[in-house]
């Protein structure tokens, strides 16, 4: 299934980390080699069994990627879910790769380190 | 001696009076002595305000019956007054406003009106059926008078309101749709992420710091509680009406729970995640702070 426009040169992604609650969420630039090795691995990731993981209600809540036609993915521990207007669908990342790869391409300063715990 | 008697019915028109006097009040007065107290379990008078019939209101205008409240409520025979729930001597003195030659014939109402309020006044009884006398408690203390409500579904709105008030909204109960940050419209605004450096902020916006609240609540105002994740980020909590704690962490919904799903009786207990340092208990006086 076609996911996205990678090949296209215009597309502008966005990354972001669900973490603070006195401060604004912090929010990046995603250049499109990243988010091409993003969707590389959204690609290869197998469908999610069950219900998501629960979220707490501080610190940190999980991460995302948008991009500039609508679409949206949601990492947090171990799931993916990609958010489009057709629907969603959610897939299993047990090595969290997309989560840690789309939280290391935050610019040096923008998040705390150790977000992702070993849970 | 002058006893007015409203039939209380209406909503939008004014409602039916009849003023008796002289010796006419004195005898009505009489047939309305208090009889005894009703008991646990038969139909009070219902506590929230009903659409319909609800009674005769009594007043009596000038002179006054010591053993009966200066104004009060018969309903199917009952009394009702500020505290004040008995039986009445007569307990078909509404028959005698109500009845084809009663007091209600003074009045210029019409053939039907006479007729539909006897059917209220009957169809009322199944209302109050709904509400029993109930037995006697102390009286209950509020916790917290001046603290705000938990109204989550308020702040919650997936929109405008949630996504752009953060915990200091939410804990000043101060909508700005700005995420405010503390000091921010004070043009004190923190510097760094402690306690050291919010709390003062907080105080140029006029919240005051109270160290020793120990969790119990102010007279004037709420009590807010400030944590730190240090270097980080700040986060606040807020004391309602009913004593416990509530928070909303950033644009994400408000809730009443912490990070472990518990209700928080004292947020210095509470599970905070990540703010590992609790700051101070602070006052939040209604109108008094300026937030940005």
């Amino acid at each position: 299934m076609v996911t996205s426009r990678s090949g296209e040169s215009s597309e502008s992604w966005i990354g972001g980390a669900f973490l603070f609650s006195g401060r604004p969420d912090p929010t990046w630039p995603v250049d499109e080699q990243v988010a091409g090795k993003l969707l590389a691995i959204w690609e290869g990731l197998e469908p999610w069994p069950g219900e998501l993981p629960a979220r707490p209600s501080l610190g940190y809540r999980g991460c995302f990627l948008r991009n500039d036609i609508g679409q949206e993915w949601f990492a947090y521990r171990g799931s993916v879910v990609l958010q489009m207007a057709e629907g969603s669908q959610s897939r299993s990342d047990p090595g969290r790769s997309f989560e840690k790869q789309l939280l290391a391409s935050a610019p040096e300063g923008t998040l705390p380190g150790n977000l992702i715990r070993d849970d | 001696m002058t006893l007015r008697i409203t039939i209380d019915i209406f909503s939008g028109r004014p409602n039916p009076v009849i003023e008796l006097s002289g010796n006419e009040a004195r005898e009505a007065l009489s047939r309305l002595q208090p009889a005894r107290a009703l008991e646990e379990g038969e139909p009070m008078f219902p506590e929230e305000p009903t659409l319909g019939y609800r009674g005769l209101i009594v007043e009596q205008v000038d002179e006054r019956m010591e053993n009966l409240p200066g104004v009060f409520r018969l309903v199917h025979g009952d009394l009702f007054g500020p505290g004040f729930a008995h039986k009445a001597q007569d307990e078909y003195f509404e028959d005698f406003v109500y009845g084809r030659t009663g007091l209600i014939t003074r009045l210029d109402l019409g053939q039907d009106l006479p007729q539909m309020i006897r059917q209220e006044r009957d169809r009322f009884k199944e209302v109050r059926a709904k509400y029993k006398v109930k037995p006697s408690a102390w009286p209950k203390r509020r916790v917290c008078e001046c603290g705000p409500r938990y109204e989550p579904t308020w702040w919650n709105d997936l929109g405008q309101r949630q996504f752009n008030n953060n915990c200091y909204n939410y804990a000043t109960n101060y909508r700005t749709d700005t995420f405010a940050q503390p000091g921010l419209a004070a043009g004190s605004m923190y510097t760094a992420l402690t306690c050291a450096s919010v709390l003062p902020a907080a105080v140029a916006d006029d919240l005051i710091d109270s160290p020793g609240a120990d969790n119990n609540c102010p007279e004037n105002g709420h009590l807010v509680a400030l944590v730190i994740w240090p270097d980080v980020d700040f986060h606040w909590f807020r004391k309602g009406r009913n004593g416990r704690w509530t928070h909303k962490p950033g644009s994400t919904a408000a809730t009443n729970r912490d990070n472990s799903g518990v209700i928080i009786p004292d947020p210095r207990t509470a599970d905070r995640g990540p703010y590992t340092d609790f700051c101070t208990f602070m006052v939040v006086r209604h109108g008094h702070i300026k937030i940005r």
